[in-house]
């Protein structure tokens, strides 16, 4: 079978396409027949050794992944041979098969393609979890999402329409401003000519919760246009810029930073994780989400679509057809 | 009456013991005769102004007293004449006669006498609110680091702690304070002036889920390295005098929470909380939960000297000013 893979952890320009044979899999793992990859921040580090897993060389990388199961290892009874799943994998997904975590796996609905199942659950799972386990967002609750048109970004806006919340969504540029408002954002702040702080306190007078995937600038903005007993989501620093919290702010404002990795809790708690799962099949099953993938590559152009993810040019989510 | 008064925000070296008129109990307040009151660091930082609530000059410090009822004004229904009772002002304490609204005032339990009720209200109360809040919602079984444990509010936080079920470790500045905290129920001690508080956690619990924080500063950077998973940083005040910064990123690859808890603005917006948290303290003394605490009792002569033994961090346990003499 082929599958990109990585012989030194020198970044997109070492990953090679090549023909390898997989092992059985071991035991806990399940083999699938990849159909479909997201691509993710996450991969973009992996491939030089800056991400907390290091997997032995050679690997693949791809972090999350669709497909069908085509074997089992031992001790695996969640999953069957002919299963079409999906999950984060934690990689090995870039290519067309895999030895994947059993336990990580979840049910693709049977009407959801090969292509949206590889774009689902990261972002559909991080932003679940996140606004529903971590930070409790209340039907009626003020919701602002940074960097609204991103993959997570564009998730939280569709979640946190159906959970009932009024949405703000913050981008870098009209055009995404216009993406957010399109999957249900009541309103719109392009950060690149608009003050987040003022805005918010002129559309909503304040947020309950923000879920920030941006750090930076958006981060400090929120500190200042946060409610009472106000829940700030910290997801990643797609900016570049981590943010110190200065501490009196929580405490003379009465607000809560909650950190969430998604990821650790696959480790750590993955009962939340296929919570979280159940819940986005009953709202999947309404016809409430549309996932947006803004390209679509094959697998001997997975390069390309790691270096169009660093460019930020990207809306939504960037998928991997490993079969076409 | 005689009553301690701030006439400028000179700090507490301009406190003063005066003969002013005794207030009125408007509708929905209780009037009360004060037999002690509790010093707590927002008096400090009132007397210099830089407190979020700034009273028109000159005003009456003191946030909380306990004392019998005097007369109650329209619609009061739980209190009457008589009644020894407990509460947590909005300022005024610290005087002869104080009114404060109903709706923060609690019966003193049976048992407890002035001295550990005049201190009681303000520190069990944000100790209390903010450990069951479900901000932070404070579990059975978890591990509680309660830092400045031999002072005001951490006293109550490991004494709290231990009766919600809790394995306790205490953080203080001394080897004296250290074992103030085990003797008050504390399972750990750490003296952080001699040892790593981040290295003891590890090495006697493994981690924290939730720590109490009234220090900030150093403490509050060990605790950011010694936190479990999913867990809770509650920021109660700076009493180091210095305002730690929280690198976003420690929070997120640790998947923890900084919660700010404010008692001051709960009794403001949801006094609800507050209640919540009466009830809760009172069935704790009544099962024997809570212990006497150890009190330094000033007169009212020497308000200002009560504010700095907390100032300079020389008391352990609570601080409290007897305001006239009684039983």
């Amino acid at each position: 079978m082929r599958g990109i893979r990585l012989h030194s952890r020198d970044g997109i320009d070492a990953m090679v396409l090549e023909e390898f044979d997989l092992p059985a899999p071991g035991p806990g793992q399940a083999q699938i027949a990849v159909h479909a990859a997201g691509v993710n921040f996450g991969d973009t580090l992996m491939v030089t050794g800056q991400y907390q897993e290091k997997p032995d060389l050679p690997f693949s990388p791809g972090m999350e992944a669709a497909g069908e199961v085509i074997a089992l290892g031992e001790g695996v009874d969640n999953v069957a041979v002919g299963d079409r799943v999906m999950g984060s994998i934690g990689y090995g997904g870039f290519a067309e098969e895999a030895n994947v975590p059993a336990a990580n796996l979840t049910p693709v609905p049977d009407d959801m393609d090969w292509a949206t199942a590889a774009a689902f659950p990261v972002a559909y799972g991080t932003s679940h979890v996140a606004l529903t386990y971590r930070s409790h967002l209340k039907s009626g609750e003020v919701l602002l999402v940074h960097g609204a048109a991103g993959g997570v970004g564009l998730t939280a806006v569709e979640l946190g329409k159906t959970m009932g919340a009024t949405v703000i969504a913050t981008a870098g540029s009209d055009d995404k401003v216009a993406l957010a408002k399109s999957y249900g954002a009541d309103y719109g702040i392009n950060y690149s000519n608009e003050d987040i702080r003022e805005k918010v306190l002129e559309y909503t007078g304040g947020a309950d919760v923000v879920y920030d995937p941006v750090g930076g600038d958006a981060f400090k903005a929120s500190l200042r246009c946060i409610n009472f007993e106000g829940r700030i989501i910290v997801i990643g620093f797609a900016s570049g810029d981590i943010p110190q919290i200065p501490t009196n702010y929580p405490l003379v404002k009465c607000f809560t930073v909650d950190g969430f990795v998604w990821g650790a809790y696959h480790r750590n708690k993955i009962e939340v994780i296929h919570e979280g799962y159940e819940g986005l099949r009953k709202i999947w099953a309404t016809g409430a989400l549309k996932p947006h993938i803004s390209k679509r590559y094959p697998l001997a152009e997975t390069a390309d679509a790691m270096r169009f993810l660093l460019a930020r040019k990207s809306t939504g989510k960037v998928v991997i057809e490993t079969r076409v | 009456m005689r009553s301690i008064r701030v006439s400028s925000l000179d700090g507490v070296d301009a406190l003063t013991v005066e003969d002013i008129p005794p207030p009125v109990a408007g509708p929905g307040e209780v009037r009360i005769k004060v037999y002690v009151g509790g010093v707590n660091f927002p008096d400090l930082l009132m007397s210099e102004g830089k407190y979020q609530h700034k009273p028109d000059l000159p005003f009456t410090p003191g946030l909380e007293a306990a004392g019998e009822v005097i007369d109650v004004g329209d619609g009061v229904t739980r209190f009457a004449p008589g009644d020894r009772v407990m509460g947590f002002f909005d300022f005024g304490a610290f005087a002869e006669e104080a009114v404060v609204a109903e709706k923060f005032l609690m019966h003193v339990p049976d048992g407890m006498d002035w001295e550990m009720a005049g201190g009681f209200t303000l520190t069990h109360t944000t100790s209390h609110a903010a450990l069951v809040h479900e901000r932070v919602n404070l579990k059975e079984g978890e591990v509680l680091l309660v830092h400045g444990a031999a002072g005001g509010v951490g006293t109550t936080a490991v004494q709290i702690g231990k009766a919600l079920g809790c394995t306790v470790v205490a953080t203080a500045g001394s080897d004296d304070k250290a074992q103030f905290a085990l003797d008050n129920g504390a399972d750990h001690a750490i003296n952080y002036s001699s040892e790593d508080i981040r290295t003891r956690v590890k090495e006697l619990v493994g981690g924290a889920d939730v720590v109490y924080d009234p220090v900030g500063g150093d403490a509050f950077s060990a605790s950011l390295r010694c936190i479990n998973f999913e867990g809770r940083i509650i920021i109660i005040g700076f009493a180091s005098g210095t305002i730690a910064d929280a690198p976003a990123n420690y929070v997120l690859v640790k998947n923890i929470s900084i919660v700010g808890f404010p008692v001051g603005s709960y009794r403001r917006t949801s006094p609800e909380v507050l209640r919540r948290s009466y009830a809760g303290l009172t069935d704790m003394w009544a099962s024997g939960h809570l212990k006497p605490q150890q009190s330094h009792v000033f007169p009212l002569e020497q308000a200002a000297d009560a504010i700095k033994a907390l100032r300079d961090r020389k008391a352990k346990g609570k601080v409290v000013i007897k305001i006239r003499d009684g039983e």
